[in-house]
């Protein structure tokens, strides 16, 4: 059973186009269903490459996404995805490649599989064979006949410690004709896999998709012959992270914030000097500020002891929603605290905001640029970036 | 050791703290070793609106509003008892 407070689904993707290409052929939706604890993670690789395969491969995902989280049979998925994909002019059938996974809050992990390569489910850092069933799916073609889809279902029970891997054809056909692999990449990915595994057991699914990819890239010599994708489920104890910021309405509840803090098991960060200042008197612990470290135009880090990280407030919050808001960026160098905060948030699983609502008028002042806004709505849209485009577990407090 | 605190909290620092925060570089070579430049998460001086203004620094005990790199200079330069160039 996976317990929402012992177990977590962490999901991570990552995605290279075919070389030259400004789009990339394939779709990664991933979608966190909140009420009822389920990650529905989907991949679908259009025919072709550029912009013609991602539109193709983006209606077939987002259709495949909308119908599995309202619960749709999986056949009527698909007949109406056939329905509804454009057919391709050069090749006369509509067309484009899916995964479906849906791991819910037991562990139970629904797959359907169309056309891209078999879903890997890697058990004790070894590729783990599963039963799978076929499906034939008909439909009359609109002009050649008779159109047949063979789907693979399969229904597995996740472990702690289990991971679903799942990629594009560009991963498994990589380095096709190359001396070492002329048939491409293929089954000598799973060594690969289990290789990093048993060198890095807790690996995160977004660091191996990203290794994942990053290799196939290579087997190309750095120009992908095609769009190349992966996408991973890895059932984890969940990673947690406190986000404090902002002084509690009642004075009275400063003690109460200082226990929160003191108290919590996980990572801790601290955001705002007046939330900084209180934890200090509270805790009795010095806070340093880092001023030579002036980065990306955001007010310096501070240290204390006990805490991960310790920044200012609404500026630095501000540009941590800006980030988010621009999705997964390519690469994780980015400076100064907003980042060094992004990239806190990406190995946690479960986040909890705990967030003082104390109005400070001096920020109201008209004079002051706009950036400075309520920190309850500052937090309130960082809470929706983190479950809608990082598909993590957010608690919200206010205090 | 001269104590200077430069606050860089949000309203201090959108306010010319992140000027401030730079003069620990620009110090000059006179009184480098003289003062020490600390920031502070925030000198906790909210509730002065009205009366003073930010960004806030403090020399020693003496607190400085609507600071800025020559005043603090000025300021600095009196409790050291020099005279500045």
């Amino acid at each position: 059973m996976l317990n929402k407070d012992k177990l977590f689904v962490e999901v991570g993707s990552y995605q290279n186009n075919k070389y030259g290409n400004m789009v990339c052929g394939d779709c990664v939706l991933l979608k966190k269903c909140v009420g009822e604890n389920r990650n529905i993670a989907v991949l679908s690789d259009g025919l072709g490459s550029g912009v013609k395969a991602n539109v193709l491969s983006t209606m077939t995902a987002s259709m495949a996404m909308n119908f599995r989280v309202r619960h749709e049979p999986i056949i009527r998925t698909v007949k109406t995805i056939m329905k509804t994909l454009p057919v391709d002019s050069v090749r006369n059938i509509s067309y484009s490649t899916f995964t479906i996974v849906d791991v819910d809050n037991n562990g139970e992990a629904k797959i359907v599989e169309f056309d891209n390569p078999p879903l890997l489910l890697v058990r004790n850092g070894k590729i783990h064979q599963f039963p799978t069933s076929d499906t034939i799916i008909r439909k009359e073609g609109l002009t050649n006949g008779l159109d047949e889809r063979r789907i693979k279902l399969s229904d597995v029970t996740l472990k702690k410690e289990d991971r679903l891997v799942f990629y594009s054809d560009g991963v498994s056909q990589s380095g096709i004709g190359n001396m070492d692999m002329p048939f491409g990449w293929e089954e000598n990915i799973y060594q690969f896999i289990e290789d990093i595994i048993e060198k890095n057991p807790y690996i995160s699914a977004r660091e191996l998709s990203k290794r994942i990819v990053k290799q196939a890239e290579l087997n190309d010599i750095l120009k992908p012959k095609d769009d190349t994708s992966c996408v991973i489920m890895y059932v984890r104890e969940p990673r947690r992270l406190l986000i404090c910021t902002g002084p509690p309405f009642s004075e009275s509840k400063d003690k109460y914030l200082a226990e929160i803090v003191s108290s919590y098991r996980g990572k801790k960060i601290v955001c705002g000097g007046t939330t900084s200042q209180i934890l200090s008197r509270e805790l009795n612990r010095e806070i340093t500020v880092d001023i030579d470290d002036v980065v990306a135009g955001l007010p310096p880090k501070s240290t204390m002891e006990g805490i991960d990280l310790m920044t200012e407030g609404i500026i630095t919050l501000g540009a941590l929603g800006e980030i988010l808001k621009a999705g997964m960026p390519k690469d994780l160098n980015g400076q100064g605290p907003a980042w060094d905060m992004f990239r806190m948030i990406l190995d946690a699983d479960i986040i909890d905001l705990v967030v003082g609502t104390k109005i400070n008028v001096a920020h109201q002042d008209p004079t002051l640029p706009v950036e400075l806004e309520i920190r309850r709505n500052v937090v309130k849209n960082i809470a929706a970036l983190l479950e809608e485009k990082f598909m993590k577990d957010v608690r919200l407090q206010f205090i | 050791m001269l104590n200077v605190r430069i606050c860089v909290g949000t309203y201090c620092y959108i306010t010319g703290g992140e000027e401030l925060a730079k003069l620990k570089k620009n110090l000059p070579e006179e009184i480098r070793d003289k003062v020490e430049i600390i920031g502070s998460a925030c000198l906790g001086c909210h509730d002065m609106e009205g009366v003073a203004r930010p960004p806030y620094a403090k020399v020693g005990d003496v607190l400085i509003q609507e600071c800025t790199e020559d005043k603090l200079l000025d300021e600095i330069y009196r409790q050291l008892n020099m005279e500045r160039k």
